[in-house]
């Protein structure tokens, strides 16, 4: 029985995490495998660190959370401290290259530590809107939890509406996952 | 008439509380009734977009005491009616359905269990199963169905109107803050089509004359003498215990010679169950056990559990609230009695794992 790979993926509010999870969640189920996605929430409106906890496997998935993920994606100096207790020695941490004073918070702990130009990439290459499509470009990489083509499938379900309007943007988009996979291949 | 919401047979990906709305959709319930609280919400969000489409009613009340009450009053009106809640909203709702009790009136609350006691965490719990069983001025004459996974909450919601209308005890769906906010796949459909059948509503009160005679209705929440009173209850308790052994339902699997059977409930079942499976794979003798129905409560099924095992470990998110009714139903037993109890958070299969093998 395999088992079902985690993901714990965190950011403030704004920089799409729950979206990509969700994303993720949608194509893995579309491929017929089984996903789960649950966010965190309280009681703050905004404010505070959103993780996504996700969940990818060929069978029904256990309990909604779990003590340890095998990819942990932290884009803000607070979501590298909230998410080091979901990290042990099987587990690869990513964040971004541009958080600045954690030195001392990485996780040393983690199997794998990847930093990646994620923020940078997106302002300088792309726009800033689709960052987070290029972070769903790196957990694919990192976990092949999903094929790119489903993830494209995924997008294009999701936002087709607004291609519709726009088709540069459906282009951008998928330069986004692109360009995320290369991030996490060349920081291997 | 309006089309019907799901045609044959197909495989979803939502939140529970969607789950839920769909499922009232589809077992055809008339309205919903209901107040705002997390994280029970979308349950109301979801039916408010899609019951106008299908001739469906929706009243947002001031509270928990209102909406319970006016769901009974649609009860008695004919309609199929539903509420759902959480936390201190389910607090509230114990006054209605201490009523619905005495007066027989067939009702469904979903209730999505958050931290408490009091307002405490939006989040998550099992900390509303002692409420929820025997809550209000009472007897506990409830059905309480505790789901494990969205399937089931599709299941068990189209089902608690069944139960509810045809031995006319409210019927609660228990879940929790995860189930309601999580997405997992699931198949809906229409359960007529899979030869299930829908209880119909009839009105209790407002009923027309017949050739022009309108008898008189006086369903009863008020006796005058102790001897009144106990004489209707003790006819409630035979009911009760008559249809217990229909209802009770329930899930084991490894207890046969297991040393020590994990009893869990509703979602940390999903835990215990992947914990067992593992532990069987490292050649460990653990067993499986979960009440569905906490009220009836399987009792002589797990008591016949005990009977052949060394030790019951209880896991809940609860300090002990399950157990206690299981403890009740094997009064007598001299099983060894382990737990694993964490109010207001989540449980893993890791931790269950780990404790086992401490026991062990």
């Amino acid at each position: 029985m395999a088992k079902a790979v985690k993901i714990a993926l965190a950011g403030e509010g704004g920089q799409g995490v729950q979206s990509v999870a969700q994303i993720i969640a949608e194509a893995a189920n579309e491929e017929g495998r089984e996903a789960l996605y649950i966010p965190n929430f309280g009681v703050e409106q905004r404010g505070g660190v959103s993780v996504a906890f996700l969940q990818i496997g060929d069978e029904k998935i256990g309990s909604p959370k779990f003590q340890t993920a095998d990819i942990v994606v932290a884009l803000s100096d607070r979501a590298v401290r909230r998410t080091s207790q979901y990290v042990d020695g099987n587990t690869t941490f990513v964040y971004d290259s541009s958080i600045e004073g954690i030195e001392n918070d990485i996780p040393r702990n983690a199997g794998r530590i990847l930093a990646i130009p994620a923020v940078e990439t997106s302002r300088s290459e792309l726009h800033p809107r689709v960052f987070n499509i290029i972070i769903m470009g790196a957990v694919i990489k990192a976990t092949n939890v999903v094929s790119e083509d489903q993830a494209r499938a995924a997008i294009e379900k999701k936002l087709g509406y607004k291609f519709e309007q726009n088709p540069k943007l459906r282009e951008l988009n998928f330069k986004a996952i692109t360009r995320g996979m290369e991030l996490v291949e060349k920081a291997q | 008439m309006s089309e019907k919401p799901i045609q044959g047979e197909k495989r979803v990906f939502m939140t529970g509380n969607e789950v839920v709305a769909w499922a009232a959709l589809a077992a055809k319930a008339d309205i919903m009734y209901g107040y705002p609280i997390t994280p029970q919400n979308e349950i109301m969000h979801y039916w408010t977009r899609m019951a106008p489409k299908f001739g469906r009613k929706f009243l947002q009340t001031e509270d928990e005491l209102s909406a319970g009450f006016t769901t009974l009053g649609g009860v008695l009106s004919g309609r199929k009616a539903f509420t759902a809640t959480a936390g201190p909203g389910n607090t509230l709702m114990q006054e209605p359905l201490s009523m619905a009790e005495m007066m027989r009136i067939p009702s469904v609350v979903v209730i999505q269990q958050r931290g408490g006691p009091s307002t405490a965490t939006v989040i998550y719990s099992q900390q509303e199963v002692t409420m929820t069983t025997f809550g209000g001025n009472g007897e506990g004459f409830r059905i309480v169905y505790s789901t494990s996974t969205h399937q089931e909450l599709f299941d068990y919601t189209i089902k608690a109107f069944n139960t509810a209308w045809k031995y006319r005890f409210p019927t609660f769906v228990l879940a929790d803050g995860y189930q309601a906010k999580m997405r997992e796949s699931l198949k809906i459909y229409d359960p007529e089509e899979k030869g299930v059948k829908l209880i119909q509503p009839e009105a209790t009160i407002g009923k027309p004359a017949v050739n022009g005679v309108k008898e008189p209705v006086h369903v009863r929440n008020t006796y005058n003498t102790e001897e009144e009173l106990f004489e209707v209850l003790t006819g409630y308790m035979e009911d009760y215990q008559k249809c217990a052994p229909e209802v009770t339902e329930y899930q084991e699997f490894d207890c046969d010679d297991a040393d020590i059977v994990v009893v869990s409930h509703g979602v940390v079942a999903r835990a215990a169950k992947v914990a067992v499976q593992e532990l069987r794979q490292e050649g460990l003798k653990a067993g499986f056990f979960r009440p569905v129905t906490l009220r009836p409560f399987p009792a002589d099924q797990l008591r016949s559990v005990a009977d052949k095992t060394k030790t019951l470990l209880f896991v809940e998110s609860a300090f002990g609230q399950m157990a206690k009714l299981a403890k009740e139903s094997i009064f007598g037993s001299t099983v060894n009695v382990e737990t694993l109890y964490k109010p207001g958070v989540g449980i893993t299969s890791e931790e269950i794992v780990a404790k086992v093998k401490g026991v062990l």
